[in-house]
């Protein structure tokens, strides 16, 4: 990585909000190109972040910081793109868990590892109506949305959401989570199945081609 | 009823205490405070010692627990507020925890106690796979396969995967259906393996306060059982847990829930999580008045408990609450590993041995294959636990750190790959309720290797 990126490099690593930002506005008043200081450094550190999460060399309170650092980062750098198409973002989801079930750790890390792979993510919380999950998807203009269900109980919530779903060819509908099996995926309808965090990555990657 | 001075107090700082929002208290309570004390009170945990050796570290991790948990405090997500109790209060309350409880009827009736490091006495049992799907047609036979081990002292229910062909689905009539449905199941299998008045844990197939607490009563879930709930990691907690605490109160029922921590969540690393597991047991009798206190710590990709990550904080957690506290403690063991594979076996070794000398009072399960995978679950493992226990229970911890190193060689490189076996009926015979040959000598077969490294099983 250009040596010109090491002070926003610690600061994204270390979860320092405001030394991240104000290092931003300094390369970015410089005549830095936003859309390379995205390119150049930070997907490829974020990609590293990831990584070092899934293999557990750092936690997720690391991993949820330097997400934050990121995403100021990246309000920061919005008045400096071109165009708008030059915005970064590769995709949005919309996370939940379904309703009648109360977990969010699992989620949240799912949620965590796709923010840092480049991803604009909508967090609807835990206990999710299925109407609530539908309107939000509309309004967000997600392409995705990613259903956590841990308990057996809670998976007809799902099938609920690919029901609702139906006929439109734009949001893809995919589901984590303890009780559930590639199989129960396949047959609820889903457009995917990720088993843990990283599978939900490579999934959405798949998905979105990006 | 009991304690209702007490629970109308949880209720009140439920409604009254500080309210904040949930992403901040993740952040600023949990993680910031796991961190504030893993640093003042030293935690560093051994990377490879699995039994903790150190009396002066466990006491240290009980220490950082107290005082974190005064901190932290526990998130009420229906009014968003934090319920929290003093350094002091903490102490106090704890020093009123029940140290021992008679469950089951009759003969069946079985005594839990609390143990100490190193302790003699052997730990309970109980018996089979909580929450694990199994298709109506074989839920009552191998909960047989279970309650019918003399080695099995306390059973609990597994999951059904349907109701008379409907999904289940919580708060809705077809949860209070297969709540009943799990009950009835659950004592025709004990009537017919002769152990009527054996106590178990539920009700497993429910989730809501409603689906629970309408088999908790009369022809349901008797007094003398275990009423479960869990708490929402990390510490969390909404009026549809404290409904189910408040009817077990009003029932004077056994109150046995169970908390689990995420490693590498908000907790972070091993230093973090054993302060974690601590906290979240002490939790569970402060905030929830548990007469016994539970967990399972989840790996966060293979969704286990019998990685070293785990099995090491899990040690010292044990040994912290055993040294400093008449708290009942249990584990359940949540394996990689299937029926009618050597890895589940291994696991159950290394767990069981060392909960055991650790001080737990009781051990669940085990879990085969993560506790997702439908229908694989049997009574042998939970035979080969119960064995273990015994032999567990003679040893010191030099020696069992010895034994248990020996298991996780076996079964390490088995984590990621989760060879989830076989289904119930496809490793028993489902006329006479018995381990199919093959499973049987494959059990025998690692008995035996682990009796040569001094597990003793006279």
């Amino acid at each position: 990585m250009p040596s010109q990126y090491d002070t926003l490099e610690k600061a994204i690593l270390s979860g320092d909000q405001e030394s991240g930002v104000s290092e931003a506005v300094k390369l970015l008043e410089g005549g830095q190109d936003p859309v390379l200081l995205f390119t150049e450094c930070i997907e490829p550190l974020l990609e590293d972040v990831g990584e070092k999460f899934s293999r557990l060399e750092i936690f997720l309170p690391e991993m949820v910081n330097a997400s934050k650092v990121v995403k100021a980062v990246h309000e920061t750098a919005k008045p400096y793109l071109k165009n708008e198409e030059d915005d970064v973002s590769k995709g949005k989801i919309i996370i939940a868990t379904v309703s009648g079930d109360l977990h969010d750790i699992g989620k949240n890390i799912v949620k965590a590892m796709l923010e840092v792979n480049g991803y604009d993510i909508q967090d609807l919380g835990v206990d999710v109506p299925t109407q609530t999950i539908v309107k939000q998807a509309k309004e967000f203009d997600a392409d995705i949305i990613a259903l956590s269900a841990l308990m057996l109980p809670s998976l007809p919530f799902v099938k609920d959401v690919v029901e609702f779903m139906e006929g439109n060819q734009k949001v893809k509908v995919i589901v984590g989570g303890g009780p559930v099996s590639q199989e129960w995926a396949d047959e609820a309808g889903t457009d995917g199945y990720g088993n843990n965090a990283i599978d939900a990555v490579a999934l959405v990657k798949d998905i979105l081609g990006a | 009823m009991k304690h209702t001075t007490r629970l109308l107090d949880i209720i009140e700082r439920s409604l009254n205490g500080p309210m904040m929002d949930e992403e901040d208290f993740n952040d600023q309570h949990v993680t910031q405070g796991l961190a504030r004390v893993v640093k003042e009170f030293d935690i560093t945990v051994s990377q490879d010692q699995i039994i903790n050796q150190d009396d002066a570290l466990a006491d240290r991790v009980w220490e950082a627990a107290v005082a974190f948990l005064s901190e932290c405090g526990v998130y009420c997500q229906t009014t968003n507020r934090v319920i929290q109790f003093s350094k002091k209060e903490i102490i106090d309350i704890l020093k009123y925890a029940p140290d021992t409880v008679i469950v089951g009827q009759g003969t069946d009736a079985v005594q839990e106690y609390a143990r100490s490091v190193e302790d003699s006495r052997r730990p309970l049992l109980m018996g089979s796979s909580i929450g694990t799907p199994i298709e109506d047609e074989y839920f009552v036979p191998v909960m047989i396969s279970y309650i019918q081990e003399p080695e099995v002292d306390v059973t609990m229910a597994p999951t059904l995967t349907n109701i008379y062909g409907y999904d289940i689905r919580t708060r809705s009539p077809l949860e209070i259906i297969s709540s009943w449905r799990e009950v009835e199941l659950t004592l025709e299998a004990m009537r017919r393996a002769g152990r009527p008045g054996m106590a178990f844990t539920g009700v497993g197939s429910s989730i809501s306060d409603v689906g629970q607490l309408s088999a908790d009563g009369p022809g349901g879930l008797r007094r003398t059982d275990l009423h479960t709930f869990g708490i929402v990691s990390e510490l969390k907690t909404s009026f549809e847990i404290l409904n189910k605490l408040t009817h077990i109160l009003q029932r004077d029922g056994v109150v046995d829930p169970y908390a689990n921590p995420i490693y590498g969540g908000l907790g972070g690393g091993m230093d973090g999580q054993a302060v974690l597991i601590t906290a979240a047991m002490i939790a569970l009798n402060v905030v929830f008045m548990a007469t016994c206190v539970g967990t399972s710590p989840t790996h966060p990709f293979n969704f286990n408990d019998t990685g070293k990550e785990l099995l090491i904080p899990t040690s010292l957690s044990f040994q912290a609450i055993a040294r400093n506290s008449k708290l009942m403690s249990n584990l359940t063991n949540t394996a990689v590993g299937g029926p009618g594979t050597k890895t589940l076996l291994y696991e159950c070794i290394a767990s069981t041995v060392m909960m055991t000398v650790s001080g737990g009072s009781r051990i669940l399960g085990p879990r085969p294959a993560t506790g997702t995978v439908t229908g694989h679950f049997t009574g042998l493992e939970a035979r080969f636990t119960g064995e273990l226990l015994t032999a567990a229970a003679k040893l010191d911890r030099n020696k069992a750190e010895e034994i248990v190193q020996k298991a996780y060689a076996k079964y390490e490189a088995d984590l990621t790959t989760q060879p989830y076996g076989k289904h119930f009926k496809d490793v028993y015979d489902l006329k006479t309720i018995q381990p199919t040959k093959e499973w049987l000598d494959m059990y025998e077969e690692v008995k035996n290797e682990a009796a040569g490294w001094g597990l003793s099983f006279d």
